[in-house]
């Protein structure tokens, strides 16, 4: 929600782009945050099913996640026995859907996280008070 | 104030079906979160403001009154742009309309008055227009209003997420133009959604260069979080749909949140949390609640109201004192001054009006209530009860030091209400007048209907979940479930159903939706869309969005039109009557003096069906135990029959006492006259204002002024202030200490549940009537009674079980002598059933026979086909009843049997359908082969068991004979005592009786027990049997799943409590001739659930009723 600085500060070079976009991590993630959260750039999947907007590619399975209590947000997962430490969190939303059927029902709190260069969404599941990784965007 | 968030989009469960907000709830988790504002903004209406402005105001927060609104696309109505998408229908019944949200709130007085008229002019458009505001409407009437862009399903919103940001722009363009620089606000909404980040950054941008202020809300539909589930299954039963329902919401995030919430999800945006904090401030709205706003009444040229109706209560009293005496003279004197003082004489003047064109045109009409407590209603000939005569006091009516509402109740005649609805519409003028609405909530029964539905069980799976379920409130479901006899199998009590269950219990009370007053109108001086939203009921008729209880606070006239059914059949039976015996023949009964004592004898007798307010098994209990024998007795009667009375246990000490079997002992000598009628026992309310003026001195509006104050509800320490007061004031006039002590006790005791004597004596002129023609003209009386169904305590089924038992002999429907309505025959002996009650028939059938027959009677079925082209379903009911008895000839020489005509019929039908003629001798040409005769005595070749069946199932009645008349061995064996030898028997015989179902009441008890009143009827008249909760707990299914049962118990049979048999068992009885066939009970007889009201006889008073809320 911010002005957009750093998409501003952003060096172009019009006579042409070098295959390296950023000079730098640092460089680079303030970009894509910004990006990521901008409102006039969004996935063509997103208009289309609601409930699984953003979501990417899928893919469910189980993760282990440090959670920083004083920031109130996952710092860390594991996946595929490799960690991943979390850069930043884009977006944080909500699924609570189907409580009326026990075996469809879904109570997840979702967070979209930048990792090593890749979006993941973690979801926390209320009902079984576990970590779940539900989708990848690269 | 210290806010740093308010909630300015909350939906409480007045948006029907969208919104799950209790109000009491989210205004006490208001104050829990410290935030001191709250908005109201439901959909498409006020549905829930004034009790949400009140509760507010009462909680020590202040409230803001919105509503979410629909509305046309302001891009199409601007630019022309094309409708992409058709946006979520919102709002309930014919409020509802398909427009995008934007979320509107009143600022002060204007912008609620524009918030009326806007939404008026939304929902009352002519024909189906759809309930949606324009933006033109928005234009005219936004003074006063400050808007919010919307939530989700605003245009803006929903532009933005289809990807159409210039739409988006243009939208909020449009609508900012409609209102004042500054009252427009880009809504933000961050229901924690994937899409809400991307739309809440595209609206900030867009506000931003617009210059558009932001605010953020949280589009509150529920209180808390695990309230979702309640307002899911809300929105599913008002889309009909099961869950998810129609929005399919992705969370349950549209709660309440605490403001630390709510500034967190807004983090960087924090300027649209200030402005709603910014916003509140701007929005002082004060409704005056406490003024009061009557219509104009006419007045001639250089009168004024007060001295029109001055002159109008003069006049009526010489008409209705003469002598006038001096007393007259001062009470009248006293009331108009009173009445001028507090500035109701243009009430008054409005009522009467009323009431004055009813009676001109010949309406029957009667005021009841505590207006019979004045002179002046009396004078005006609204009341017809002499507050003089019987001791009735204004100030109970009108209180000098409480300048409250006066409410003048007035009942017509049912049949020509709508005369009389017409009259006010044409007086004061269609914009000055609309319908009072009720809110209709959810029961256990509605509830469990409402959550089964929403889980998508099947249509017969919902029946079976909500049959047989007594009918308490939803919040007690469980408790029935486990403890009510008649619950024992239901099936809720699988555990299956518990989560079914929850969701039940959280339905308590909740608003279902708007529904039209039975005789409620609202008249306004201004234009009435200036104090509330309009809409179509579903009956088609304008109705205020208000109920009466916000009419009142907002000090606005309501007036009930009420209908009432008895005034309709008194009309009718004189007019029967007046056939047979000429104009002059019956005298007009409310103007008879009240002292003849066959009428009297009648009532002691306990021979009361049909008559008003004196006909349930109770009121026929007491009047045995009284034995009225004067018009006061009446209204000690009408009186002492209620939940307040009852509880007070008033009933067996003034009959003890009445009949001299206890004496007549009071505390202090002053109350002896107040309390002389009433045998030293106060029942009435007018008599507790008589004794605080008898013994501490109190004038009488300061005695009201008691009255009123020690009514229930009062805290241990109001009481002992109100107590110390009195105490002290008898005390001065010499009274001794305990003495006043015990005036007091007795004052406290008996104050709350005191009744009206005013609308009792207004109630015992209408009894009186309705006795004296029952007495002198019973087929009339009956026939009347019929034709004004429903209406009283009883089944029709008994009203002519009744009339047959008093010598009128009831005739058959037969299509060559009933009309429509039932009819007296054989001069005044006889009553014929008519058409009404017999099922299938239509309108036109009906009206079709009689036309006919007076051309020629019918001669046989195919004449009565030819010229009725009656519908087989009516046809083959009418067989079935006889009414085609004794009518054509077969091959054999002989009348056709019903099963002959029944089976002839489809090929009558089809005959008639090939040549559209059928030959008169259809029946000797082609006969057909039907069952064979089971009686041959009777025309029909029907037995009579089969023959009263019919007519159990078809009229709901039965008249060839009692059902329980067919079983008469069967009874004699099991040794079965009748009703009419049961007075005769002493008190605690062990009997055995049998009766089909009149009544099964189950009133909450005083002691909380659980007792069951149940009325039945034998073939000889009615009895009361009493079922306590250890028998009902073995029997309660039994009652609930059947209609007739035969009882075991004691009899009850003294003076103190009357005749009822206290049961010991109940067992289902099926009647079975003494041929072995069975009769069918259904229609005629009532089976279900126990009623909560009151009405039942032979209570101990130790056990008597409390108020049932």
């Amino acid at each position: 929600m911010g002005q957009n600085s750093a998409i501003r500060r952003y060096q172009s070079h019009p006579g042409g782009q070098g295959m390296d976009l950023f000079a730098s991590k640092d460089g680079r993630l303030p970009i894509v945050v910004e990006l990521l959260k901008s409102p006039w750039l969004f996935k063509g999947s997103d208009l289309l099913e609601e409930h699984d907007a953003g979501i990417g590619k899928k893919r469910e399975a189980p993760v282990a996640v440090a959670w920083d209590e004083r920031r109130a947000r996952p710092a860390e997962f594991t996946l595929d026995a490799r960690s991943y430490r979390i850069d930043e969190v884009v977006q944080v939303w909500a699924v609570e859907r189907f409580w009326w059927d026990p075996r469809r029902r879904i109570s997840r709190r979702v967070w979209r996280v930048l990792a090593k260069g890749g979006t993941y969404d973690l979801a926390y599941d209320r009902l079984l008070c576990r970590w779940m990784l539900v989708g990848i965007q690269d | 104030m210290t806010e740093s968030f308010v909630h300015l989009h909350t939906h409480s469960r007045f948006s029907f079906g969208d919104g799950a907000c209790d109000l009491d709830d989210l205004l006490a988790r208001t104050c829990e979160l410290g935030m001191s504002v709250c908005a109201l903004t439901d959909h498409q209406g006020l549905y829930g403001a004034i009790r949400f402005y009140q509760k507010a105001l009462s909680a020590g927060l202040t409230p803001i009154i919105g509503a979410e609104v629909a509305v046309e696309s302001a891009a199409h109505a601007a630019f022309g742009e094309p409708v992409s998408f058709t946006p979520f229908r919102t709002g309930s019944g014919r409020a509802a309309g398909s427009g995008w949200h934007l979320t509107l709130l009143a600022r002060d007085l204007t912008g609620y008055r524009n918030l009326c008229r806007l939404l008026s002019r939304m929902h009352v458009r002519s024909g189906d227009a759809p309930s949606i505001a324009g933006i033109e409407d928005l234009k005219a009437l936004s003074e006063g209003i400050i808007a919010l862009s919307g939530c989700r399903n605003g245009e803006a919103a929903t532009a933005i997420r289809s990807g159409q940001t210039a739409r988006a722009r243009d939208a909020l363009t449009v609508l900012a133009s409609c209102f004042a620089p500054g009252d427009f606000y880009v809504e933000l909404v961050h229901d924690l959604t994937p899409h809400a980040p991307r739309v809440i950054n595209t609206l900030v941008s867009l506000a931003d260069s617009l210059g558009l202020p932001i605010a953020a809300t949280n589009n509150v539909h529920y209180v808390r979080r695990e309230d979702a589930r309640v307002h899911d299954v809300l929105s599913s039963a008002g889309a009909r749909m099961r869950l998810p329902g129609p929005y399919d919401r992705p969370n349950s995030e549209l709660w309440f949140k605490p403001a630390r919430e709510m500034r967190e999800l807004f983090a960087g945006l924090e300027r649209a949390c200030d402005e709603t904090v910014r916003i509140a401030k701007r929005c002082e709205l004060d409704l005056e609640l406490g003024s009061f706003h009557f219509p104009g009444a006419t007045l001639p040229a250089g009168e004024t109201a007060y001295s029109v109706l001055s002159k109008l209560a003069w006049k009526g009293a010489e008409r209705r004192y003469r002598p006038m005496t001096p007393e007259v003279l001062r009470r009248l004197e006293y009331e108009l001054s009173v009445i001028g003082r507090l500035g109701f004489p243009e009430y008054f003047l409005v009522v009467n009006e009323i009431v004055e064109f009813a009676k001109g045109e010949g309406i029957r009409c009667s005021g009841r209530g505590s207006a019979g407590d004045s002179i002046v209603t009396y004078c005006l000939g609204i009341t017809d009860a002499d507050p003089i005569a019987h001791e009735l006091l204004f100030e109970r009516f009108l209180n000098p030091e409480r300048r409250q509402m006066p409410d003048i109740d007035v009942d017509f005649d049912s049949a020509r209400r709508d005369e009389v609805i017409d009259f006010i519409y044409r007086r004061f003028g269609d914009e000055h007048v609309a319908m009072v609405a009720t809110v209709n909530t959810m029961t256990a029964r509605s509830a469990v209907r409402t959550v089964a539905r929403a889980f998508g069980h099947p249509p017969a799976g919902i029946d079976a979940l909500s049959r047989y379920l007594p009918w308490v409130a939803a919040s007690r479901i469980r408790e029935a479930l486990a403890e009510y006899p008649e619950c024992r199998d239901h099936p809720l009590r699988n555990a299956e159903h518990s989560l079914l269950l929850d969701v039940v219990e959280q339905l308590d009370g909740c608003p279902m939706h708007l529904g039209t007053h039975l005789g409620g109108f609202i008249i306004t001086r201004e234009p009435i869309d200036t104090w509330m939203p309009l809409q179509w009921a579903a009956k088609g008729v304008v109705v205020s969005q208000y109920d009466k209880d916000d009419i009142e606070a907002l000090g606005l006239v309501k007036m009930d039109i009420l209908g009432l059914r008895m005034h309709s059949a008194i009309s009718e039976t004189l007019e029967l009557a007046r056939a047979r015996t000429g104009p002059e023949g019956v005298p007009e009964p409310f103007e008879l003096t009240p002292d003849d004592p066959a009428v009297y004898a009648k009532i002691a007798r306990a021979d009361t069906v049909g008559m008003f307010q004196l006909e349930s098994s109770g009121q026929r209990n007491l009047s045995r135990r009284l034995a009225p024998t004067r018009f006061e007795d009446i209204i000690a009667q009408i009186s002492l029959f209620r939940p307040g009375p009852l509880e007070a246990e008033m009933i067996t000490p003034f009959i003890r006492r009445r009949h001299g079997i206890e004496p007549v002992e009071v505390p202090h000598p002053g109350m002896e006259e107040p309390l002389r009628d009433s045998y030293g026992v106060i029942v009435y309310q007018e008599q507790v204002l008589l004794v605080a003026r008898a013994v501490a001195g109190f004038d009488l509006a300061e005695a009201d002024s008691l009255r009123r104050a020690m009514t229930r509800g009062r805290s241990r320490a109001e009481m002992d202030s109100i107590r110390a007061h009195f105490i002290e004031r008898a005390c001065e006039r010499g009274v001794g200490i305990e003495t006043a002590e015990e005036v007091f006790r007795q004052l406290e005791g008996f104050a709350a549940y005191g009744f009206n004597k005013a609308h009792a004596a207004c109630f015992a002129v209408v009894s009186y009537a309705s006795a004296w023609l029952k007495t002198y003209y019973p087929a009339e009386f009956a026939t009347a009674i019929m034709n004004n169904q429903p209406m009283g305590f009883y089944t029709p089924r008994h009203v002519v079980e009744d009339a047959r038992a008093h010598g009128v002999e009831i005739l058959p429907v037969h299509v060559n002598e009933s009309l429509a309505d039932y009819t007296v025959e054989r001069d005044g002996r006889a009553m014929r059933v008519g058409f009404r009650d017999v099922r299938d028939m239509t309108q036109r059938l009906r009206d079709t026979i009689v036309a006919e027959r007076s051309k020629r009677p019918f001669r046989d079925l195919a004449d009565f086909l030819r010229r009725t082209r009656a519908e087989s379903p009516a046809t083959s009911a009418l067989i079935r009843v006889g009414a085609f008895d004794g009518l054509g000839i077969t091959a054999q020489d002989r009348t056709p049997t019903r099963d002959e005509l029944i089976a002839l019929l489809p090929e009558l039908k089809a005959v008639l359908a090939r040549d559209g003629v059928a030959g008169d001798d259809v029946l000797c040409l082609a006969p057909v082969p039907a069952r064979p005769v089971e009686d041959p005595t009777h025309p029909s070749g029907w037995s009579s068991a089969r023959r009263l069946s019919a007519e159990l199932e078809v009229l709901g009645l039965s008249l060839t004979c009692h059902p329980l008349s067919l079983a008469r061995q069967d009874l004699e064996r099991r040794e079965v005592v009748y009703a009419r030898d049961l007075p005769l028997m002493p008190d605690g015989s062990k009997v055995r009786v049998c009766g089909v179902r009149e009544r099964a009441q189950t009133p909450r008890t005083r002691s909380g027990r659980r007792t069951c009143f149940l009325t039945l009827e034998d073939a000889t008249g009615l009895l009361d049997v009493v079922v306590f909760e250890d028998v009902l707990a073995r029997v309660g299914d039994v009652i609930v799943k059947h209609r007739c049962y035969l009882v075991e118990g004691t009899l009850q049979n003294n003076s103190e409590r009357g005749l009822a048999v206290i049961a010991r068992s109940v067992e289902a009885y099926r009647i079975r001739t003494d041929g072995g066939q069975d009769v069918r009970l259904r229609h005629g007889v009532p089976s279900g659930p126990m009623g909560s009201s009151i009405g039942g006889a032979g209570a101990p008073e130790e056990d008597s009723w409390t108020i049932a809320s």
